[in-house]
């Protein structure tokens, strides 16, 4: 009687034992991901946004979606840097960028480009995805497409 | 001609599928066997008629007939013959087609050889397997389907996407499809361990080779999507966390969370619940992955041929096959209540269920990662990514945490043991593992603590593993009296799901050391060259000798010819830009030294002004042993599954 009440008491203590750890373990791994995941977020932006709100956003990385405005684009002689002006067909938003660019940039592309905000000057790209050509447009690469896919989406949840 | 064929071979499959999935549930209400044994006539013939529907859309695009608008859309005159057939999986709705071929050839196969083992779980599995392949034979006929003909067929079709005219992307879809398919046949036998009550270890035991084998091919999707994405974006990685590589990553983490807790179940019939919860989701997100990557809902850079449409029928689809399984889950919750319960917090057990804690999370970080820019963008207005950084620094330490655990687990015994005897056991190894973290700072001058840890923590896992091994072999040779090279062979050949499982452990180490090695000693140069310009990046010079444009079956490229000198002694390697003729759309195709130290990475840029050209350079240290390593596994997996089903132990 006394050495399975004893036996009891172990197993109780073992089982509070591995409840704990495993809470441990958990909570340890739910900090990490939270304090990963709300330091990782990259905002998407159309010039037009960045332009009426960029100011919230200074200092952040910002991801930047649009076309590269015909006739913008320069090149510094001799090296990679470039420049260019990103449009939503509204506003622009010039951008530097030193580099080799993807293989489907150029003007009048669509392109995201990504890289700190500072409000007033160029934003400075560390990097550029151009977007596929249109048979293979993911949805991202339109507003409209957004628009639609969103929509569509919606419709189905209501 | 042939594409009406096919259309018709699929009407009648669905409806035959309907029959598959009506009739067994009739036969077992009603007690009579005959209308199971029609359900399986009618799986035989779905087989046969969806094999019939793909041959005719395969011999459409050999006869380059685009008056059918699939082929008209992914294929073009001047396709090469391998890619004209291939290109049946280059759009979503031959995907589709081919996500159902392989359904309908998978049940046929999993009933002819499980109809007399399983008689009780057979009509269920049919009924389940039957309503899963009619759903996606629905979407194939009436949301994508690629036997549609235009009204007035062009000339020449518009040709593949340029970068799918590629031996790894030809692979890796296949590959993962079989993957994801494969999973629905374990899921089919744990539902209808549900729906029958007979919640043993029955649905394991039948399934354990299923389980494999859909893991090993998933592995290997996923592998092939990595190397297609080194050598063919020209971008010098191989993985972005992009949200269509991910789709393919969280079946895969919980899968492997799968793999292990069914040892679990299989020798202490603990956590039942647990595994049933784990198919359930392996399957489910197995779906989620098709409606991530066929839907559009996520702005990624391949997805393909997307359409919101589609995307909510799959989602719908998804959404009634979890209610149904989990439903039932929390239906016969009263049935599953374990015996058996954790005995010791050091034990075999224990080390397996933070593996799968491990791993689920694992998972969930990547669904969290990948759904949160969805839910913003849906229910607010912003737009907004999950960087790579998240996932690394979540990955990294869960990942760590794996190989402790994968260290730990051959010194672990089941049901637990004494702390001090473990102790005494764990004592070596600890210590290999700190030499081999002193081996990493001192030696090969890696100074990131992740770096270290994980060459520490390698040394660990091999010492235990050989540990285990040198143990298993002495105790032969004293019971059995055999030498100790007669003992360790018939240790291998008898044990081949253990020994199996460490091969695959070894590979993942190798792949581990392959993503440190690249992951943080990565050089890259940018830099513009003319003609006869060199350049010196580590122990490599590179020099230009000359541009050449050559000409391909539907391409023209522009070649740069790169002498280069370095530790492999002179090699010349040749990096092209290509203009495919449809598509004006460069493509990049680097060219790439692979090495077991380190690969040499070389991508053409554009010309910077009429005499000089742009040009990439990456030394990228250890990634053949990414490679290498999933080779291993495969090696492993193929072992594993040689082991016939091994009888329940009732007593240890």
């Amino acid at each position: 009687m006394n050495r399975s009440g004893n036996q009891d008491a172990m197993r109780a203590k073992r089982r509070l034992f591995l409840s704990l750890t495993l809470l441990v373990v958990c909570g340890a791994l739910g900090a990490l991901i939270w304090t990963s995941f709300s330091g990782s977020l990259v905002y998407f932006h159309t010039p037009t946004e960045i332009r009426e709100t960029g100011a919230a956003k200074a200092g952040q990385k910002v991801r930047i979606g649009g076309m590269v405005q015909e006739g913008s684009l320069v090149k510094e002689p001799g090296t990679l840097k470039i420049r260019f002006l990103v449009t939503d067909g509204q506003n622009t938003v010039p951008v530097l960028y030193d580099g080799m660019t993807p293989d489907l940039f150029r003007e009048g592309q669509g392109v995201v480009v990504e890289g700190p905000w500072r409000p007033g000057e160029a934003l400075i790209a560390s990097s550029i995805l151009a977007k596929h050509s249109e048979d293979y447009i993911p949805v991202e690469m339109t507003p409209e497409g957004i628009a639609k896919s969103k929509e569509s989406l919606l419709r189905s949840l209501q | 001609m042939w594409i009406e064929i096919a259309h018709f071979a699929t009407i009648i499959a669905l409806l035959l599928l309907l029959v598959q999935t009506i009739a067994p549930i009739v036969g077992v209400g009603l007690g009579r066997p005959v209308w199971i044994r029609v359900a399986r006539q009618a799986s035989f013939t779905t087989a046969f008629l969806l094999t019939l529907a793909i041959v005719g859309v395969v011999v459409s695009f050999l006869n380059h007939d685009f008056s059918v608008k699939y082929v008209a859309e992914h294929a073009s005159r001047s396709l090469p013959l391998f890619y004209l057939t291939t290109a049946l999986w280059g759009g979503h709705e031959g995907s589709l087609l081919f996500w159902a071929w392989l359904m309908a050839l998978f049940s046929a196969l999993a009933v002819a050889w499980h109809w007399s083992t399983h008689p009780r779980s057979i009509p269920w599995v049919l009924s389940i397997l039957g309503a899963l392949g009619f759903g996606f034979l629905v979407l194939v006929l009436f949301l994508s389907s690629p036997f549609e003909r235009l009204a007035e067929p062009p000339f020449d079709g518009r040709d593949l996407n340029p970068l799918l005219q590629d031996p790894g992307m030809v692979f890796h879809p296949p590959f993962l499809y079989m993957g994801y398919v494969g999973f629905a046949i374990p899921f089919a036998f744990a539902i209808a361990a549900l729906i029958n009550g007979r919640i043993t270890d029955e649905w394991i035991l039948a399934t354990r080779r299923w389980t494999l084998f859909s893991w090993a091919m998933l592995t290997t999707g996923i592998v092939f999507g990595a190397y297609w994405a080194y050598y063919e974006l020209g971008w010098g990685g191989y993985w972005a966390w992009d949200p269509v590589e991910n789709a393919s990553f969280m079946p895969w983490l919980v899968g492997t969370a799968l793999i292990h807790s069914v040892m679990v179940q299989e020798r202490r019939r603990m956590f039942k619940t647990w595994n049933l919860f784990l198919i359930i989701t392996t399957f489910a997100l197995s779906l989620l992955g098709t409606f991530l990557v066929r839907s559009g809902v996520l702005s990624s850079v391949h997805a393909f041929a997307s359409d919101p449409g589609r995307g909510v029928t799959i989602l719908i689809f998804m959404a009634v096959v979890l209610l149904f399984s989990f439903g039932l889950l929390v239906l016969r919750a009263d049935r599953l209540r374990g015996e058996v319960h954790l005995e010791s917090p050091f034990s075999m057990e224990a080390a397996f269920l933070f593996n799968n804690l491990f791993l689920v999370i694992a998972g969930l970080t990547v669904l969290l990662g990948t759904l949160y820019p969805l839910a913003v963008e849906t229910l607010g207005n912003a737009k907004v990514t999950v960087g790579a950084p998240y996932y690394n620094k979540v990955f990294i330490p869960i990942m760590l945490g794996i190989l402790i655990l994968m260290g730990l687990g051959p010194l672990l015994v089941w049901r637990g043991d004494k702390g001090s005897r473990l102790l005494r056991t764990l004592m070596l190894p600890v210590v290999s593992g700190i030499a081999g973290m002193g081996l990493a700072f001192l030696v090969f001058a890696i100074d990131h603590p992740y770096g270290v840890a994980t060459v520490g923590l390698a040394f660990f896992v091999i010492h235990a593993h050989g540990l285990d091994f040198i143990q298993g072999i002495r105790k032969r040779m004293v019971n059995a009296k055999e030498g100790p090279i007669q003992a360790g062979m018939t240790l291998i050949g008898r044990n081949k799901r253990r020994y199996g499982g460490f091969l695959v452990h070894f590979g993942v180490l190798m792949m581990a050391a392959g993503f440190v090695g690249s992951g943080l000693f990565q050089e890259e140069k940018n830099l513009v060259m003319a003609q006869g310009d060199f350049v010196v990046i580590g122990p490599w010079r590179l020099e230009f000798e000359k541009l050449v444009e050559i000409e391909g079956n539907n391409w023209k490229a522009q070649e740069a010819i790169i002498q280069v000198n370095g530790p492999a002694g002179k090699l010349t390697l040749h990096p092209q830009k290509r203009v495919y003729r449809d598509h004006q759309m460069p493509t990049t195709e680097a060219a790439i030294f692979s090495g077991l130290r380190e690969d040499l990475y070389i991508v053409l840029g554009d010309p910077v002004t009429d005499t000089t050209w742009a040009f990439r350079v990456y030394r990228n240290p250890l990634v053949s042993w990414i490679w290498n390593g999933s080779g291993l596994m495969a090696l492993g997996i193929l072992w594993a599954l040689m082991q016939g089903r091994r009888p329940v132990k009732t007593r240890e």
